[in-house]
């Protein structure tokens, strides 16, 4: 067990003007993850630092925050990965509610906005599924490990200069049915994607590429359906 | 899905960005390689103290390479303002957001790049001794 | 919709995020190219200056040419070749999209790139300065 310090950018709507950092010491052992040490906190120590959590396991995407500088899942990031003393912030981009929790529902209006549902004009088949290649599958496997936490589309300087912008999530989402042999969407979500708004402001800077806790090759996706638009536009 | 390029795609949407993202990488790319040139032919060939009217003004002025290298400084001109007005017109969407502002700005670098593109296609075309 | 409240809080989350050699290249890609545009309508105005005759345009030049405005100079062949060297990477990048993996190393060899171009255009600039100089 080691000595660490957290320092939480602290904020409560109802109490505070302005955020405030303060300083927690912990207890913890290299192989323990932030969100050990922040559930202490709450459990133990101050009952009101409020954040997100819900599964603790890197699946349900609810505890994405800027951990030392960078987009992390608090239940992925061990001790000894960020180092002994920890600062951590909300996500950068979203309006704070208090403390690390922040306002989801501008990325989640931005994500409603490219259909990401199945979308297909062809009855499915009298017996059976609606089958589809390994191959086929393949293209678009990456990116169905989203798991919607915002910590790409919040990394990104381009959203956070202008929250209008669509950001990476929400391009990574609409790629995982553009791209779906079974789905009919295309169109449709490559006209969403083409607007001022959509793809074009990116700018290649791989933020989301590093901060995604589920290493999916976002930009890799952004620079597809970039390609995707534009060829069947020209 | 089809191969790329081949998805149908209904044609509402402005491509007005589509075609600003695209002329960015192609006329960077074209400009990547004549400013290398130019910088290489004022800084190594030419000099930077030796430049001065004279250089300026002779080599336009040869029959055949004058030509060429007014064809060469029109084109570099055009890219040039072309690239950096929109580049700033980028800057100003993303970080200015009082509309008025962003309006009055945008107007601006327009105009600003009429300006530029005037005053310089007309010492390309015009410039005699 | 307010996603960042200030200013300054976009300028310190800019300086202070974490992103790789990604983020770092963006920004420098961003300031030099506001900073070339800049220049860019300077340079278009000093060549204009050019209808003036021989003697007003020379004059100009001679401005340009005092000693105090070469490490402008410099930092404007370092700006303008980082910003073509860098944004060739990005069109690779936006092209082949799966080169994403070499980032790194495509960032290194941009960085060899840029420091060959820079050393002999400022190297050949000191080198004439000084027999210049000298001539004179």
């Amino acid at each position: 067990m080691k000595k660490r310090t957290l320092k939480i950018k602290r904020f409560n709507p109802t109490k505070d003007k302005k955020p405030y950092w303060q300083e927690f010491v912990v207890e913890a052992e290299d192989t323990d993850r932030i969100l050990d040490a922040l559930n202490h906190i709450k459990w133990y120590v101050d009952g009101s630092l409020t954040m997100r959590r819900s599964c603790a396991h890197g699946i349900c995407g609810s505890d994405a925050m800027c951990i030392n500088g960078k987009n992390l899942l608090a239940c992925k990031a061990l001790f000894k990965e960020v180092g002994d003393d920890v600062t951590i912030e909300p996500l950068a981009g979203l309006p704070v509610i208090r403390d690390l929790v922040v306002d989801m529902e501008p990325f989640m209006e931005h994500y409603r906005t490219v259909l990401p549902y199945f979308i297909s004009e062809t009855p499915p088949p009298s017996y059976g599924e609606r089958l589809q290649s390994i191959e086929e599958r393949k293209i678009f496997d990456d990116t169905t490990k989203c798991i919607l936490c915002a910590a790409c589309t919040t990394s990104c300087p381009s959203f956070w200069a202008r929250g209008e912008y669509i950001g990476p999530s929400a391009i990574v989402q609409a790629h995982r049915f553009i791209f779906d042999s079974r789905d009919d969407g295309a169109a449709a979500r490559l006209d969403i994607l083409g607007n001022a708004d959509g793809v074009w402001r990116c700018r290649t800077i791989y933020n989301c590429t590093n901060a995604c806790p589920r290493g999916i090759e976002v930009t890799k996706a952004v620079g597809e359906v970039k390609k995707e638009i534009l060829f069947s536009t020209l | 899905m089809k191969a790329i390029g081949q998805m149908p795609r209904p044609k509402s949407g402005s491509t007005f960005e589509l075609l600003s993202w695209f002329y960015m990488r192609v006329s960077g790319l074209l400009m990547a390689l004549m400013i290398t040139f130019h910088l290489l032919w004022m800084h190594l060939i030419v000099g930077l103290d030796n430049i001065n009217f004279s250089v300026v003004a002779d080599r336009w002025m040869y029959p055949i390479t004058g030509t060429l290298w007014r064809v060469f400084d029109l084109l570099l001109l055009i890219f040039a303002v072309t690239h950096g007005m929109n580049g700033i017109r980028f800057s100003i969407e993303d970080y200015v957001h009082n509309r008025s502002w962003q309006l009055f700005l945008k107007t601006a670098v327009a105009i600003l790049l009429l300006f530029l593109l005037f005053i310089g296609s007309y010492i390309v075309f015009v410039f005699e001794v | 919709m307010t996603v960042i409240s200030s200013t300054k809080d976009f300028v310190v989350r800019t300086a202070t995020y974490k992103g790789g050699v990604g983020h770092a290249s963006w920004i420098l890609h961003r300031l030099g190219g506001i900073g070339i545009a800049v220049f860019l309508i300077l340079h278009i105005i000093d060549i204009f200056m050019i209808v003036l005759g021989k003697e007003m345009f020379d004059f100009f030049l001679f401005i340009y040419h005092q000693p105090i405005f070469r490490p402008a100079i410099w930092g404007l062949m370092f700006g303008i070749f980082y910003h073509a060297v860098n944004g060739v990477r990005i069109i690779i990048h936006d092209f082949f999209p799966s080169t994403f993996r070499y980032q790194r190393e495509m960032v290194l060899g941009a960085w060899v790139i840029i420091g060959i171009l820079v050393v002999l255009t400022v190297g050949m600039d000191i080198f004439n300065w000084i027999t210049y100089a000298g001539s004179h």
